[in-house]
């Protein structure tokens, strides 16, 4: 009897090593709303955010940016600007694998941006990024060059992230490319390990990269894009962080008021702006649209509606965007020399100007109804005219058919003014339907060519202080960043643009 | 009989040839896919545009495109997911069993549920216990599914911690949702019950069930409640086609992930061909059973072949 009790003791003692053991297994795993499922992993199929949030752990470019936004060597360990900056040649990081034990060199270079730039890059949206790109030239096992129809400034900023990540030639030529998508390979310090589309991506350490073994086991990225889901999945302990934009400003309180969890911020390259049509209306004449920027008292706007989560700007750009000048003042709230400006112009009380808003962005709706009546008190009647978000960016701003005033959201994740800028301020360009300025244009076209980096930031820093002279857009704020992020969760930097790198980041249990 | 057969099934293709006629039409007024696509890229020209334009099939004529649909229709194949290339039946393949496994879940609750209380409030009409149910059908009524979900998720998951607050893992997932969609369709149902019985109650084998002196449960549930099923299952298979298309809402909060959820990621994507499969296949499902509920009249009752 003794001894048959000693062997249960013995039994119940093995059983809770097993379930000590199982624990401590699970220990290094996270799961982390994200609010999208891109469809395809494949790097050249997409420009959702969300892809990039999670592909960032899958993948690696030649060159990587952390959240410090510092650009850092990836799979290059060094390059170097050949030929007037129309050749780069890089020297590629030896001992790589894939995660199917692929080898990493120059010829996997190569296929990448062969693929990028020829048929299958063509049926996606990412080719237009790397245009300047003419060839891709192996030098050696570890040496590539690439060929430049144009410098490009800002092309090793791209070579961080989205279509210019390194795919591995052997998988793809095996198993094609609708097997990519659905499982895709990469040289990140996670490899996948199953995906349910629509419903999560579940991924494992890859201990075999070259950064040095994850300190997570394994990574859950579930989809689900209603963010009072999201919220109540944090709540309940069963997702770990939740990445933006998911988590509204009006849900901060809620979480923070919440045991073990709580909202983390960073400040975001996403801006806010009110532009203006400067061909007709009131807003055609400079006076008026100074006027009314000067009418709003944006830091108030921040402070109440954004709960604090932003920071002004004075130009159509953040304070981590190359080209902003840190110097440059935005216009004072001024109601009174505002209203003198309105009189001079000959504008009278009551005069009319409709903001054309999106219509499902509530926290915005809200933006525009206080700019609203900031402009009563200026003596101007503002209504607020919602559409579909669609519907806003495809048939009313590119076609010219906005009111006086409409809203501009930009994200901007190269960081670099260059593309907001030339997009916004250019002659024929999309996104400007109204402006034509053959000065400003010189000036976006110059910077382009220019490869001295400091030379090129105090062009792009006149062009800003040029746009806010001639009061192109009534600049808002930047908005930060906000992560819903469970206490279980140790060394969390939250990235800028979403692109969280998991790859010191731990949890407790 | 046959001729009444083929007339339903050719009026059933011609509705899904409407439907997605409409719905092909409609959602490519509403904006461009590339454009879509391509928000983000930032230095994108209308030639990258067109580029994808073309490898999407967004060049052709929308009749060649609907044409090119249809035909993939009649061999299985809607085609692939814009975003991301997914062959749209397998996305489908995925979606529908969530879908139906809810509706199913939803639907028993309400029947569970409304038949007892539709009885109770029947036989005690103008009591206590039929006003009471009848209050609280109003009630159920009232309450809009996307409110009712949330409150349900405050108070179970995240209150008391007891369900999970999102997601499909099993029963305890299967417990909110078809909560939520249960307690709106049973408020309706309810209703129904009650009056059916009432009619029924009225009837005079019913008063003759009671002269001969059967017992009061044996009428009711003997006698009247199968007498009343007719019209009842009628109305439940109708109401589960309704129900299909009622679910996003509800699959959206609790991130089911089912056709709703997928037909409203389609309809914010610009994915045409997600969208025009969801709705076809959902279309099909509604239209199988107001066939299969017609056919059965048509067995039933030779008057309606007639029509």
């Amino acid at each position: 009897m003794k001894k048959n009790k000693r062997v249960l003791n013995g039994a119940i003692a093995g059983m809770a090593l097993s379930v000590a053991f199982s624990a401590s297994a699970q220990a290094g795993s996270l799961t982390i709303a994200s609010p999208q499922d891109p469809g395809s992993w494949d790097p050249i199929d997409t420009f959702l955010v969300n892809w990039a949030s999670v592909a960032t752990n899958i993948f690696d470019g030649l060159t990587y940016r952390g959240p410090d936004l510092e650009l850092v060597p990836g799979l290059a360990t060094e390059w170097e600007e050949l030929d007037e900056g129309t050749r780069i040649r890089f020297t590629l990081r030896e001992g790589v694998t894939f995660h199917n034990g692929e080898p990493f060199n120059a010829e996997a270079v190569k296929f990448t941006f062969d693929r990028l730039l020829g048929e299958e890059g063509g049926q996606g949206p990412q080719r237009s990024n790397y245009t300047a790109i003419e060839s891709v030239e192996v030098i050696d096992d570890y040496t590539v060059d690439f060929h430049l129809n144009e410098p490009d400034p800002v092309l090793l900023t791209k070579l961080a992230g989205y279509g210019a990540m390194i795919v591995p030639p052997e998988y793809l030529a095996e198993h094609g490319d609708e097997h990519f998508n659905t499982h895709p390979v990469g040289t990140g310090p996670f490899k996948v390990v199953e995906y349910n589309p629509r419903e999560d991506v579940q991924l494992e350490a890859f201990a075999e990269h070259w950064g040095g073994a994850p300190k997570l086991d394994e990574v859950t990225y579930r989809f689900i894009s209603e963010p009072s889901t999201a919220v109540a999945e944090l709540q309940a302990g069963r997702v770990d962080i939740v990445i933006p934009p998911t988590v509204p400003i009006g849900m901060i309180d809620t979480i923070n008021n919440h045991d073990g969890i709580s909202v983390v911020s960073v400040a975001s390259p996403t801006v806010e702006a009110i532009r203006f049509n400067t061909q007709s209306g009131i807003t055609a004449d400079e006076r008026v649209r100074k006027a009314m920027i000067m009418a709003v008292d944006r830091q108030a706007i921040i402070d109440s509606i954004l709960a604090g989560e932003g920071e002004m700007i004075a130009s159509f750009q953040g304070a981590q965007s190359f080209g902003n000048d840190p110097d440059m003042e935005p216009l004072p709230y001024d109601p009174q020399q505002a209203r003198k400006l309105l009189d001079e112009a000959g504008v009278e009380q009551g005069a009319t100007v409709q903001i054309d808003v999106r219509g499902n962005d509530a926290t915005f709706g809200e933006v525009a109804q206080v700019v609203a009546a900031y402009l009563q008190g200026v003596g101007i009647t503002a209504s607020i005219q919602p559409y579909e978000t669609n519907v806003l960016l495809n048939d009313i701003i590119p076609a010219g058919r906005t009111g006086e005033m409409f809203q501009q959201k930009w994200g901007g994740w190269t960081f670099d003014f260059d593309n907001t800028a030339y997009l916004m301020y250019h002659t024929g360009e999309r996104w400007n339907p109204y402006d034509s300025d053959a000065e400003l244009d010189e000036m976006l076209e110059s910077q382009r060519s220019i490869t001295d980096q400091e030379e090129r930031e105090t062009l792009l820093q006149e062009i800003a202080q040029y746009t806010q002279d001639r009061a192109l857009e009534m600049p808002l704020y930047s908005i930060n960043a906000l992560y819903g992020v469970s206490d279980r969760v140790e060394n969390f930097e939250p990235a800028p643009d979403n692109r969280i790198r998991l790859t010191n980041v731990d949890v407790s249990e | 009989m046959a001729k009444f057969l083929l007339y339903r099934i050719l009026q059933a293709v011609f509705v899904v040839i409407a439907v997605t006629l409409i719905v092909s039409f409609a959602i490519r007024l509403t904006g461009d896919p590339a454009v879509m696509l391509a928000q983000g890229a930032g230095s994108i020209t209308e030639a990258d545009l067109d580029r994808i334009r073309e490898a999407l099939g967004l060049n052709q004529s929308f009749l060649t495109q609907y044409i090119g649909f249809l035909r993939g229709l009649v061999v299985g194949d809607f085609g692939r997911s814009f975003m991301g290339g997914t062959p749209v039946s397998d996305l489908i393949g995925r979606a529908l069993p969530a879908t139906l496994a809810l509706a199913f879940a939803s639907l028993f609750v309400s029947i569970v549920v409304s038949i007892p209380l539709g009885i109770k409030a029947a036989v005690s009409r103008g009591r206590w216990p039929d006003q009471m149910i009848r209050i609280f059908s109003l009630i159920g009524l009232s309450f809009p599914n996307f409110w009712l979900a949330i409150m349900l998720v405050l108070l179970l998951s995240i209150t008391f911690n007891l369900l999970p607050p999102s997601g499909m893992e099993g029963f305890s997932s299967f417990i909110m949702p078809a909560a939520t969609m249960g307690i709106i369709l049973t408020a309706t149902n309810v209703r129904l019950v009650r009056t059916t019985m009432l009619d029924t109650l009225r009837s005079q084998y019913i008063m003759v069930a009671r002269a001969k002196g059967l017992s009061n449960t044996v009428v009711l549930y003997k006698h009247a409640l199968r007498n009343c099923s007719i019209p009842l299952i009628t109305y439940f298979g109708l109401q589960f086609g309704g129900l299909l298309g009622g679910i996003v809402v509800v699959e959206r909060v609790f991130n089911w992930p089912g056709l709703g959820t997928l037909a409203f990621e389609a309809v914010s994507a610009r994915d045409y061909p997600v969208l025009q499969g969801v709705i076809t296949v959902l279309s099909l499902m509604i239209i199988s059973i107001n066939l299969l509920v017609d056919i059965a009249y048509g067995l039933v009752d030779p008057r309606v072949r007639k029509e």
